[in-house]
């Protein structure tokens, strides 16, 4: 039998045990782990051996690639085993506790921009991104006309945005270098200064290396990170003035009067600018601001406090009057252009958890992807929502004047509206962004949101997820699993990052309607003869790839309507011409249509062939309607290479 | 420790003023690359910077910000110059000069000026690593040009492209025809034109190798009435009809 006082020892209130764990685990509790090891000299033999390591994973990529186009089976094996080589070992290097700044920040350049590297290389002449072509071609315009805010019928809003085009002229009027090329070093360097932007935001804000470096590794598992950042598009752009903004008001936070006016100069700079470069990233900049702004509002204690204030305030008013203003001077197309997204994509969650009825979009099948990048996404996500738990009260804990050994009293300090910093607040409370953004990302109407939320929420998720991983999972002294578990745990989300980055990343044969899928030379051919003999500027027609290259190689008036409210799949679909459909097309001053056959291989990949909007495809459009026009007369097939025809449609309203 | 000589801003005015002479007098692709990127990426944003005045406390972070002054340089600069209708190499030359002299006299006659920050002593390296890394940057630009040169090779659809148009220069009584080929190799056609059903010209046995082009302007009667021409390409080696186009003749 047992002693006495020994049971009692022993007995432990099982309740009572489980919420001391909880709290152990997702506590405010600071004195674990110490953010930072002394300082000490890069280890320039692990720089040189990584660099090397990156070069060959890149090879492997490349060839990837090359047999993805060849349809060889051997693709994924090259592909994914040269990003594995690629993000495994750099992550595990730069997540490791005791290592020099300099050397996490050469290791942070050197992924990103091997990552860029990835993405230049799917398509290395030329652009090939839907987004990419839509502003490419707005370059162009304004580097032959030599005129800005000319009209664009393919992006409507892009006008009103045209930094990244200014950018774009300038670099390949200097140089003389051709668009492309000149692109793609403005997004190199674009990707160069986000990061180190990043970094130093998450530097300034924690006063740590170490956690600017981990949180920099776990916005690399955003799902935008890897490819459509590294668009020529113009959130590219928009996203590193963005956080460039971020980071020097980070910085000035300690500094006094005159020192802080002159870093507000520079944010004035960077908020004008961009708000004439993209209109989310520029919303993005209004809101933390103005939360920042609202949060110095509320907060109670702080040195500085009236003129912090004042400071912050003023660059609350700048970072909400000058997008507004622009709007303003260039009318308002961003309700109609954003608008309908926000609208059905709201509705469809809501439809989803009250369980109303869906939009059709909804019942298709949902876009497949291999089943390991399936499941390196969910680890992903779970894993960031493991970072997320243990990081919320700890990175709290950080902005509480309590000190690292208060405990919850740290989050009653919060709560009484005493904090350090409120840049940390508002980044902890951002991160709840993400399981929204992950909600939005599970139906098919609120995708689009969902994605492009995760661009600016993975900057609060990347500096929670990282306090989590200091303080919880690396702990005071980092040896055995807790020194490579938690880089294990980085390099499956920076793999994540690439995994969600696209449907399928590996350069592989023509696909019908899939976007970059379907971009192949036979169709840049085509829009170039189109150029070369029919001479540049025809109105013409297609679905919606073709247009692309017609209006990017071909210099072509692609439009997406033949008449005010009648669009060009209206005409492409059915057997036969209807009266209102011929008499719109008669009437119309369309010039040439364009026919892909191979639209009739396949269903569209993405759904549809012309329009998003229009109705979901599940069966392929026939052959038998894409060439009715053979038989009307005034109308003539004047271009044919088996695959593409071009009809002459002049004759149907007198032209010819 | 700072740099406390304004030489930076002399020589960012002497880097601007260069560019300026090369846009305007030299077409040399590297030369103006040199030059010219630095300047849209660094010179601009560093001379502006200085003239804000900005306190930056690391190489990384007056790199930072000095990228992104110069974009926004950029980005006032094509607003201006667009206004100015100078929107030419040369107005962007003589714009990036402007932003970066008139920094730099503000910056020089600033007494309150930060110096600027200290550059981080080089990484010691043994030559086995910067013979490593020096391979490494072979491997990946090399890895680059085979992706340029494979995919300039592969053409996952071989095809005949087969054209015919009123006239190639917009003179009437005349049509163009044209066959391109984009085949793995050289194919064999016999070539048949018809006006309103009545034949025109025939032309037999064209051997296109992959990668050659063929056309032909054929003269045609104009009559008051449109007519309809059509090309028919028959293919000798299985004798059917291959492709055909048409086209409209307009009347006189």
């Amino acid at each position: 039998m047992m002693p006495a006082h020994f049971i009692a020892r022993t007995k432990i209130n099982p309740l009572q045990a489980a919420i001391r764990f909880a709290s152990a685990v997702i506590g405010p509790d600071l004195s674990s782990g110490s953010a930072d090891a002394p300082s000490q000299q890069a280890n320039s033999g692990w720089v040189a051996v990584l660099c090397l390591t990156v070069a060959t994973a890149l090879l492997l990529v490349v060839a990837g690639h090359a047999a993805g186009r060849r349809d060889y089976e051997v693709a994924p094996l090259f592909f994914w085993s040269g990003v594995v080589l690629l993000v495994v070992p750099t992550t595990l290097r730069a997540a490791q506790p005791m290592l020099a700044r300099g050397e996490r920040l050469f290791l942070l350049f050197l992924l990103a921009e091997a990552l860029f590297y990835c993405k230049v290389v799917y398509s290395p002449t030329g652009f090939i991104a839907f987004d990419e072509f839509l502003h490419g071609i707005a370059a162009d315009d304004l580097i032959t006309a030599r005129r800005l805010f000319l009209s664009n019928s393919l992006l409507p809003i892009g006008p009103t945005y045209p930094g990244l085009e200014i950018l774009a002229m300038a670099i390949v009027d200097l140089t003389g270098l051709p668009l492309f090329v000149a692109g793609t070093l403005l997004l190199a360097i674009l990707k160069g200064t986000f990061i180190g932007a990043l970094f130093l935001f998450f530097e300034s804000v924690t006063g740590s290396p170490r956690i600017s470096a981990i949180a920099c590794l776990a916005y690399m598992g955003c799902s935008t990170f890897v490819i459509f950042e590294s668009m020529f598009s113009y959130e590219s752009l928009g996203i590193v003035l963005c956080v460039l903004a971020f980071a020097v008001e980070a910085a000035s936070k300690d500094l006094a009067r005159r020192p802080r006016l002159k870093a507000l100069g520079l944010i004035a700079l960077l908020l004008a600018s961009l708000a004439v470069t993209h209109h989310l990233s520029a919303a993005f900049a209004a809101i933390y601001f103005g939360a920042l702004a609202a949060l110095e509002a509320l907060r109670r204690h702080g040195r500085l406090r009236t003129h912090a204030r004042t400071v912050v305030g003023l660059t609350a008013l700048l970072a909400i009057a000058l997008p507004l203003l622009w709007v303003r001077a260039h009318g308002n197309t961003l309700t109609g252009y954003l608008g309908p997204v926000v609208e059905t994509g709201f509705k469809t969650l809501i439809g989803k958890i009250v369980g109303a009825p869906t939009p059709r979009s909804e019942h298709l099948g949902a876009l497949t992807q291999p089943v390991g990048m399936r499941l390196t996404t969910l680890l992903a996500i779970l894993l960031l929502s493991l970072g997320l738990a243990t990081g919320f009260f700890r990175s709290l804990a950080m902005a509480s004047p309590s000190g690292a050994r208060a405990g919850w009293r740290a989050i009653q300090d919060i709560l009484s509206r005493n904090w350090r910093d409120s840049r940390i607040v508002l980044l902890t409370l951002l991160a709840f962004g993400f399981p929204v953004s992950v909600a939005f990302r599970l139906t098919n109407a609120g995708w689009e949101i969902g994605n492009r939320m995760g661009t600016f929420v993975f900057i609060a998720v990347g500096l929670v997820v990282a306090v989590g991983v200091v303080h919880f999972w690396q702990g005071r002294t980092p040896r055995g699993w807790r020194r490579i578990a938690p880089a294990v745990a980085l390099t499956v989300i920076v793999l994540g990052g690439v995994t969600t980055s696209s449907l399928n990343p590996i350069h592989g044969r023509y696909r019908v309607a899939a976007d970059q899928e379907s971009i192949e030379p036979m169709g840049i051919e085509t829009a170039r003869w189109t150029k070369e003999w029919l001479g540049a500027g025809n109105r013409f027609t297609a679905d919606r790839i073709n247009r692309l290259l017609l209006a990017s190689y071909g210099r072509q008036d692609a439009r997406i309507k033949i008449a005010e409210g009648i669009y060009s799949a209206r005409i492409f679909e059915g057997e036969e011409l209807g009266p209102d459909e011929l008499y719109a097309l008669a009437r119309s001053n369309i010039d040439f249509l364009l026919v892909d056959l191979r639209l009739s291989t396949a269903p569209p990949v993405l759904g549809f062939y012309f329009e998003p909007w229009q109705p979901q495809a599940g069966t392929p459009i026939s052959g038998a309607e894409l060439l009715k026009f053979d038989d009307i007369q005034g109308i003539t097939r004047i271009y044919d290479n088996g695959w593409i025809i071009i009809y002459d449609m002049r004759g149907l309203h007198g032209n010819s | 420790m700072g740099i406390p000589s304004n030489r930076d801003l002399l020589v960012a005015c002497l880097w601007a003023g260069t560019t300026v002479m090369v846009v305007a007098v030299n077409d040399s692709l590297v030369l103006r690359t040199a030059l010219g990127a630095p300047m849209v990426f660094l010179v601009s944003g560093h001379a502006v910077l200085r003239a804000l005045g900005v306190r930056t406390a690391s190489a990384l972070e007056h790199l930072a910000y000095t990228v992104g002054a110069s974009l926004a340089a950029g980005i006032g600069g094509g607003f201006a110059l667009n206004a100015a209708g100078f929107l030419t190499p040369l107005g962007w030359a003589v714009w990036f000069w402007a932003v970066t002299t008139a920094a730099a006299l503000v910056a020089v006659r600033r007494r309150d000026a930060p110096d600027l920050p200290a550059w981080p002593a080089p990484a010691k390296l043994r030559l086995w690593q910067g013979a490593i890394m020096m391979l490494a940057v072979l491997v990946a630009t090399g890895a680059y040009a085979l992706a340029v040169r494979d995919e300039a090779a592969y053409r996952e659809f071989k095809y005949t492209e087969f054209w015919i148009l009123p006239s190639a220069n917009g003179e009437s009584g005349r049509l163009t025809v044209g066959i391109r080929s984009a085949e793995t190799q050289a194919q064999q056609f016999d070539l048949e034109i018809i006006v309103d059903g009545q034949p025109l010209a025939v032309f037999r046995s064209l051997t296109i190798a992959p990668g050659d082009t063929w056309t032909r302007q054929i003269p045609v009667p104009v009559l008051a009435v449109r007519q309809r021409a059509e090309a028919r390409l028959y293919r000798p080696v299985d004798n059917r009809l291959y492709r055909s186009v048409a086209t409209l003749v307009p009347p006189i």
